[in-house]
């Protein structure tokens, strides 16, 4: 009984951990096209919404985007040459 | 059953613990306290935490086009200011689809561009706290615009283009009262420029009415609950 309900809690967490992750088929379709959604709202966009499903975009969404790093490390101007702390 | 209460009492957690993360901001997009060099920055950005919070989570929901980087916003000094002089700064990248007819722009026009579009928004977020304004510590504001040059070859890293704008207290206030006009705003102000990690130097920018902050949504964005933007 004891092992069923940490079993439970365990599998609970997992997806509540996993819950704000892009599915393998959204993976799979970005690693094919990684240009597809680099920037903008079609991006937003594409990787929420589904066929039959009501279209939103929400905040986690737009933030799971840029995580990924569509363009990788970019080359920009340190913020110690503009300011000081 | 104690064991069935403490499993439900932590799911139950785990669930409010991921939608607070979620739904807000991350703060180290602001400089923390002990990363200040002079009592003065420490002590502003102590007193207007606050606001500072503020600034940072509604450019997060209401301007979701927008990155904060790490240590983005905070009372920092500019690198020309010769004394202890203190902006309240925000450093942004903006997302935008690339597109060759603005890479094909001088870069003073396009830097003008984002001018027009981003300074005059962004210093009317900054500035919502009136006692931040009437503060004698604080001698005026940096927005720092930064921008995809152009879709990066295969393989290649992005360059972003980056322009600092530095405007002293006395002319911000008088923008937000109307009395300078974004054309005025631009000469009014210090701008430098960076081609990756290169300097442009000093920039000269022209400037104009700009409404697209005002009236661009992203499509079906759909704001967290509890949220409101204005």
């Amino acid at each position: 009984m004891r092992s069923n309900l940490w079993r439970v809690l365990l599998i609970g967490g997992v997806l509540v951990a996993l819950a704000g992750c892009a599915s393998n088929d959204e993976w799979a379709t970005w690693k094919q096209h990684p240009t597809h959604y680099a920037s903008g709202d079609h991006g937003f966009f594409s990787l929420r919404n589904r066929e039959g499903k009501s279209a939103t975009v929400t905040r986690d969404d737009i933030a799971l985007a840029r995580d990924q790093g569509w363009w990788g490390r970019p080359i920009t101007v340190a913020q110690e040459q503009i300011l000081e702390r | 059953m104690m064991m069935t209460r403490l499993a439900a009492i932590l799911a139950v957690l785990l669930l409010f613990v991921a939608v607070a993360q979620a739904a807000s901001p991350s703060e180290d997009r602001i400089l923390g306290l002990d990363r200040y060099t002079s009592d003065k920055g420490r002590t502003l950005a102590a007193t207007y935490g606050a606001t500072l919070k503020q600034i940072n989570t509604s450019i997060y929901h209401c301007m979701p086009w927008l990155e904060v980087p790490k240590e983005g916003l905070g009372f920092y000094k500019p690198r020309d200011a010769a004394r202890d002089d203190r902006y309240l700064s925000l450093r942004v990248y903006i997302e935008q689809e690339p597109s060759t007819q603005f890479a094909a722009m001088p870069i003073e026009q396009r830097a003008s561009s984002m001018f027009s579009r981003y300074v005059g928004p962004l210093l009317r977020r900054m500035t919502g706290n009136g006692a931040l304004l009437n503060d004698a510590s604080l001698d005026g504001f940096t927005v720092i615009l930064e921008w995809l040059k152009e879709a990066p070859m295969s393989g290649g890293r992005p360059v972003h283009e980056t322009i600092a704008v530095f405007l002293d207290k006395p002319t911000a206030l008088e923008y937000l009262q109307g009395m300078v006009k974004p054309p005025d705003l631009a000469d009014r102000s210090r701008v430098y420029g960076w081609d990756g990690e290169s300097p442009l130097g000093r920039l000269r920018l022209a400037a104009w009415d700009d409404n697209f902050v005002s009236t661009y949504k992203v499509a079906n964005y759909q704001l967290a609950p509890g949220v409101t933007c204005h």
